[in-house]
């Protein structure tokens, strides 16, 4: 185990002095709080090209008064309000000339006929329509107004049906609570070991890199002369292990006070540190521990990876399988695809971080049976790997190819 | 002198290739042993197997009072003949890391590496990335890496491949020194001079079999006859029937005679007869080279020796 450490110790001094590894390092979460603000960002410089729709209004009811407040916010619709007492005859000519321009015509026609009449000029865009429906309320409340309703009727009138479910569990209460709040409570534990498990499968690919490096480079030999093949194996697993912990720890830290400014209300941290998170890291550490050994393994057997046969491409795809699992098992958390995901060790590690991020109720019988497979899996792994990098990582100046890796494992 | 290393009668499968049939030597403090033999006879197998890096079949490889796996390895530097350095880190970072994986204390670690780098010409070197380093500075830097923590017993598998002379020869005298120091040393080379002029000791394996065993000095005196060679036209037939001869190699005008054993070589200059074309002619011995070399090609002199003289 001492020499194991002193591997892991090497690998990881080594990896986080690398340039690109501090580039990649500080660049992800960069990128990510980029791809974050994009769409706000896009949709907002979308909106000053097209924004400002000078709006002349001639408003004989006194709507305009209403939709005040929802213009200076500019949620919605970016109307410049001007208003005006000209007829629609007399707009026309204006709006000939003036094509980004609208008008908008409420007079007491339109409270009887529910018709609000309008013009646009060329350049207005084909939202406006829509647009307009803000008026809606504002109309409908003036047009019962008109009709003698009492205040109290009109807010009866007004108010929408709400549905609610008959059993008034404990459940429905904090539900009806969450959806005014962060509908991500539930799911923040997992999102967060999930971006622990692909932190640390990334860094685990490294081990490939690493072992088939060390194969190139021919320094195997030299380090195997005073450490056993095995102590460089759990070296090798254990260091990358520790960079991918860096890794996720620099990411959080510069991405945690975007969030927390992001999402200003919410207690992120308190959604956090609960019991559930120790558990789902658990199931992103074996996650871990099961693709290390396989990349560990693969790696010995590949000197040259641009000469590397489909087989070893191959394997290196496993760690993604289960985004394309995403959909069916966001859609259904206990279908059966899910179900059957969660057994096969390749992809229960991410289906159940996703499924547990869903789901209300755990399935224990099916997490635990899951995680048994994943544990026998890891150790299986472990073994097979062992024997594969022992062998492997002194053959010098070729690949293996799928056949000769039996070989070695049945030997 | 006393016993270091100890290999006896170790045995070892590939699949079903046997590549080592029963390999026994010894190695003695402050000696320099080399270890010889065609490519593919076993001397990495071997090597190996005495590294721990994989196990015998069968038999025994005892250091000092250890045997197998039990062998404290760190009290053994190694110079694998496929060797090499990480690539995007520091000289001196590569030497410590490889003298903490033999528990060698860090700063003393750190002063023999300047020191060494100092004596092999690298001096200012140790913060140099090892990308930067030709390949004659990478082999430096790596021989500096298998001795660094002092060794009692040093095994270096092809050290002087890939070497300029001036190198070779540098190489050679730190080899020779530690030797001096009580160093033990087991030494695999193709370059045969070099090996003639420094080992005490060799071992000649061809096939995973002994071939040959023991001093320089026994070596020559059994193995390393004298030869003639003669430049000028000369009949094969009329060679061979000169007295004392083991076996003649003729190629264009130039003619090898290989002289028995126990050849006075003043009195078998004399017997040459007149008719002889000679234009040039010299008497010297066999070269460990040449033993190399026919034991490669298998031309066992010892059998020649009975064959041609009839």
């Amino acid at each position: 185990m001492r020499n194991s450490m002193k591997v892991a110790n090497w690998e990881f001094k080594r990896n986080a002095r690398n340039k690109s590894f501090i580039i990649s390092l500080f660049i992800t979460p960069l990128l990510f709080v980029i791809f974050a603000m994009a769409p706000t960002f896009l949709s907002n410089f979308g909106d000053d090209e097209d924004s400002e729709t000078t709006v002349y209004l001639n408003d004989e009811v006194g709507v305009f008064e209403a939709i005040q407040p929802m213009l200076e916010d500019r949620d919605f619709v970016s109307w410049d309000v001007v208003e005006t007492s000209d007829e629609p005859e007399q707009m026309q000519e204006q709006l000939n000339e003036e094509e980004k321009a609208a008008y908008v015509l409420i007079n007491q026609e339109t409270l009887e006929s529910g018709t609000v009449t309008y013009m646009v000029g060329d350049d207005v865009h084909d939202d406006f329509e829509n647009e307009l429906t803000i008026l809606q309320q504002p109309i409908k409340q003036a047009q019962l107004q008109v009709a003698g309703l009492s205040s109290d009727q009109m807010q009866l009138v007004q108010s929408p049906i709400d549905y609610q479910l008959a059993f008034e569990g404990e459940a429905s209460e904090t539900e009806a609570e969450e959806t005014g709040g962060f509908p991500f409570e539930q799911a923040l534990p997992s999102i967060f070991a999930g971006i622990f498990l692909f932190s640390i499968v990334i860094s685990g690919m490294m081990i490939f890199q690493s072992a088939s490096q060390e194969k190139k480079d021919k320094v195997a030999e030299i380090i195997l002369s005073s450490v056993t093949a095995v102590e460089l194996m759990q070296g090798k697993i254990l260091g990358y292990f520790s960079l991918g912990i860096l890794q996720v720890t620099v990411w959080l830290t510069l991405v945690a006070p975007f969030a927390v400014w992001k999402l200003e209300d919410v207690p992120l941290f308190e959604y956090l540190f609960v019991p559930e998170t120790l558990m789902l890291l658990v199931i992103a550490i074996l996650g871990y521990l099961l693709f290390a050994a396989l990349f560990v393994g693969l790696g010995a057997t590949i000197e040259d990876y641009s000469t590397s046969g489909n087989f070893q491409g191959m394997v290196m795809m496993l760690p993604f399988i289960p985004f394309f699992l995403v959909g069916p098992i966001f859609t259904n958390p206990s279908g059966i695809i899910a179900q059957v995901a969660t057994y096969i060790p390749f992809t229960s590690p991410a289906v159940l971080l996703m499924r547990l991020a869903v789901l209300d109720e755990w399935p224990w019988v099916e997490i635990l049976i899951g995680l048994a497979i994943l544990i026998v899996s890891i150790w299986i792994f472990m073994k097979l790997a062992g024997k594969i990098f022992q062998v492997g990582i002194l053959i010098y100046g070729k690949n293996a190819t799928p056949q000769e890796i039996w070989k070695w494992l049945r030997a | 002198m006393e016993k270091v290393l100890s290999v006896s009668n170790i045995e070892k499968w590939f699949k079903k290739t046997k590549v080592l049939k029963g390999i026994s030597f010894d190695v003695h403090q402050g000696e320099i042993m080399a270890i010889l033999g065609p490519n593919g006879a076993g001397k990495s197998t071997t090597i190996r197997n005495i590294m721990g890096i994989m196990y015998p079949d069968k038999g025994n490889v005892t250091f000092h009072n250890h045997n197998g796996s039990e062998i404290p390895r760190h009290k053994i530097g190694y110079l694998p003949e496929e060797r090499g350095l990480y690539k995007n880190v520091k000289v001196m970072d590569v030497l410590l890391y490889f003298a903490s994986l033999k528990d060698y204390p860090k700063d003393k670690a750190k002063k023999r590496a300047i020191d060494y780098l100092e004596k092999l010409g690298l001096k200012g070197k140790e913060y140099a990335s090892v990308e930067e380093l030709s390949k004659g500075m990478g082999q430096k830097v790596q021989f500096i890496g298998s001795i660094i923590h002092e060794p009692e017993l040093l095994i270096l598998d092809e050290p002087f491949s890939g070497l300029d002379p001036v190198s070779q020869e540098i190489f050679k005298n730190e080899i020779k020194q530690l030797a001096k120091n009580g160093t033990a040393i087991l030494l695999s080379s193709h370059q045969m001079n070099l090996v003639e002029e420094m080992c005490d000791r060799l071992f000649m394996i061809n096939r995973g079999q002994k071939v040959i065993y023991g001093s320089m000095d026994e070596v020559k005196t059994e193995y390393a006859n004298f030869k003639c060679t003669i430049r000028g036209k000369n009949d094969l037939s009329v060679l061979e029937k000169l007295p004392a001869v083991t076996r003649v190699e003729q190629s264009d005008d130039i003619s090898i005679i290989y002289l028995t054993q126990d050849v006075q070589v003043t009195n078998w200059l004399k017997q040459l007869p007149d008719s002889l074309d000679v234009q040039e002619l010299s008497v010297d011995r066999v070269s460990l080279h040449e033993i190399f070399v026919d034991i490669a090609t298998d031309k066992n002199l010892a059998e020649e020796v009975g064959g041609s003289n009839a």
